[in-house]
């Protein structure tokens, strides 16, 4: 009799990318709000079981991705479909399909957290099952205890989970979380991570915006790297940290840059009194070629090949904790500042 | 319709978890119906009614003029789901526009005219007033078409405006102004001229004649037709604006 394996999730995720169907389909999303171009062409596909995780600073444009997908924007241009159904011409049926938790918590404080679940579930369409669904969701998010407490004595962590609880307690084909561990504690951030991959091994598709990287090395994620409205990259962390690997030093100077180093390092300013140097370059190389300047230096960081070193090549910005950029080249490209650099884009 | 029922359902679980608003609202008018019922009852008697006791008036004109303030709340609740963040759930959910308003302003519409009914109840109670042969039919009708275009009315200027102070602001005034205009505080003939000319721009003004007409003149259905005619036709008209004027999408504040 032959042995039966099951495969990893991991692995098992990894298959469903290229062989499932496409739940999520944008294309060509174009958004102004008045100068401001928060989406210039973004496009953004999530198969079946597939979870892709948004990256960006704070205006990059993830946000307003998410409402026009969610039928809460309507774009200058573009296309939205998810499933068959077309957002932007049936945004009633496409509704019915997805399920979103906005970066905000929105849930009834005044209602419990069966009462809240219910009502979500009721308003999705879900008849008599919203009851036992409302159990297995909150169970599923830790919320089991707590069902018939009122949402406004739940603690900041336990009303995220109950937030999120919410976008998902009809089993929607595609499930939007934006930023959903915002300042969630670590229990909360685990359960949540947990029940988001649970879902997808389901088969639900999910986009997933996050600041924390950690979480999307957890969700074992497709990354879309999105800056200034448009999307820059895309791959799983293995292929973008392949791609754009990005190796060298950052560093900043009490005083001015003396010119010869700055000529040799291929040194560029990316900050105040804060310069960047690519290539096979680390701490003690950079200590030695400033010899006798070395007393300039205030701080040097090494820069190795990881998802955010790949942010930083890609983008030419940090992916700060709270989305605010530390650093900007002063070129509109990233890439190509990279690459002017002498580094690898 | 399965969005509609169910976010009216909520609404009115909502009610039931924090009923306090509309205990306050049932208190109030209770408290201040016998200090004026005397006044009232002269006031009226030398108006021409002379079996008059005061309550004739004086329940149905804090109903009217309270009713504002308790129809306010169907704009408050819009803006408390701003403030709660749970109108972009809502708006990305299947719920058609119409849903949303509907299941906002349907419960509000039971709850009014339940809610002026049971202060006329209590008027009997307190005050002994009787309906002297008028028609509780009528009666009703009156109290359905006031609430009707109350809320249609509240409805529209929640669409209109972009704060709560905004629309607590028109609540607040236009309880009193059109209250005062239409014979809420005191019986329209004791209004100077020019009030008594533009009175009937006010939906107050309706509903105390049509109250007039059912407990002092022994109004049946068909007495009160005209001014239960004119507020129903006043609340689809300003409903209609109200949708039209509805943007689902415009963020709204509900503490600015």
């Amino acid at each position: 009799m032959p042995a039966t394996t099951s495969l990893p999730n991991w692995l098992s995720r990894r298959c469903l990318r290229v062989q499932t169907a496409v739940v999520l389909q944008a294309a060509g999303l174009i958004k102004n709000y008045g100068d401001v171009q928060a989406l210039r062409g973004a496009d953004l596909d999530v198969g079946e079981g597939q979870i892709v995780s948004l990256l960006g600073r704070n205006g990059a444009g993830k946000t307003t991705m998410l409402s026009i997908i969610a039928g809460l924007l309507a774009p200058d241009a573009g296309s939205v479909s998810i499933g068959d159904v077309d957002v932007l011409a049936d945004p009633e049926a496409a509704a019915k399909l997805l399920g979103i938790a906005p970066q905000e918590t929105g849930i009834y404080p005044i209602l419990t957290v069966r009462q809240n679940l219910e009502f979500f579930g009721e308003l999705a369409g879900l008849g008599a099952s919203r009851r036992p669904r409302a159990v297995e969701v909150a169970d599923q998010l830790g919320l089991g205890p707590l069902l018939d407490r009122k949402a406004s004595q739940l603690s900041g962590g336990e009303g995220r989970r109950l937030h999120t609880a919410c976008a998902l307690v009809h089993r929607p084909r595609l499930l939007m979380l934006d930023e959903p561990t915002v300042g969630a504690d670590v229990a909360t951030r685990l359960q949540l991570i947990e029940a988001v991959r649970q879902l997808a091994e389901d088969g639900a598709a999910v986009v997933y915006t996050t600041h924390y990287l950690p979480e999307v090395e957890a969700l074992d994620a497709d990354i879309v790297i999105i800056d200034e409205g448009q999307v820059r990259a895309r791959g799983t962390q293995e292929q973008l940290v392949a791609e754009h690997r990005l190796q060298g030093v950052r560093f900043t100077l009490d005083g001015e840059m003396p010119p010869e180093l700055a000529s040799s390092l291929g040194a560029v300013e990316v900050g105040d009194s804060a310069y960047r140097a690519l290539g096979d370059l680390d701490m003690r190389g950079l200590l030695s070629r400033f010899g006798d300047h070395a007393d300039l230096l205030t701080s040097v960081e090494e820069l190795r090949p990881d998802l955010e070193t790949v942010f930083l090549a890609v983008t030419g910005h940090r992916l700060d904790s709270d989305g605010s950029p530390s650093e900007a080249t002063n070129n509109a490209s990233a890439g190509q500042a990279a690459a002017s650099e002498g580094g690898t884009p | 319709m399965t969005a509609l029922l169910a976010i009216t359902k909520v609404q009115i679980r909502i009610i039931r978890n924090d009923p306090w608003f509309l205990v306050i609202m049932f208190g109030m008018p209770l408290v201040v119906m016998p200090l004026f019922g005397e006044t009232m009852g002269l006031s009226l008697r030398a108006s021409g009614f002379a079996d008059a006791t005061g309550a004739e008036q004086v329940v149905p004109g804090q109903v009217v003029l309270f009713g504002f303030f308790v129809g306010g709340s169907v704009g408050f609740t819009v803006f408390r789901e701003h403030g709660w963040k749970t109108w972009d759930r809502l708006r990305a959910s299947a719920a058609p526009s119409a849903a949303l308003l509907g299941g906002f302003g349907l419960p509000w519409v039971i709850i009014h005219v339940a809610w002026q009914a049971l202060l006329f109840a209590a008027g009997a109670l307190v005050l002994g007033l009787k309906l002297n042969g008028g028609s509780p039919v009528a009666l009703f009708l009156i109290l359905l078409g006031y609430s009707l275009c109350v809320i249609s009315l509240i409805l529209l200027t929640t669409a209109t405006f972009r704060t709560v102070n905004q629309l607590n602001a028109f609540q607040n005034v236009g309880a009193m102004v059109f209250g005062g205009l239409g014979g809420a505080l005191v019986p329209l003939e004791q209004l100077p001229g020019w009030a008594q000319a533009i009175a009937p721009v006010t939906p107050a003004y309706w509903a105390m004649r049509g109250h007039t007409d059912v407990l002092l003149r022994q109004g049946g259905v068909g007495d009160v037709l005209l001014e239960f005619g004119v507020l129903v036709g006043v609340a689809v008209v300003v409903g209609a604006f109200a949708v039209g004027r509805f943007r689902i999408d415009e963020t709204k504040e509900f503490f600015a």
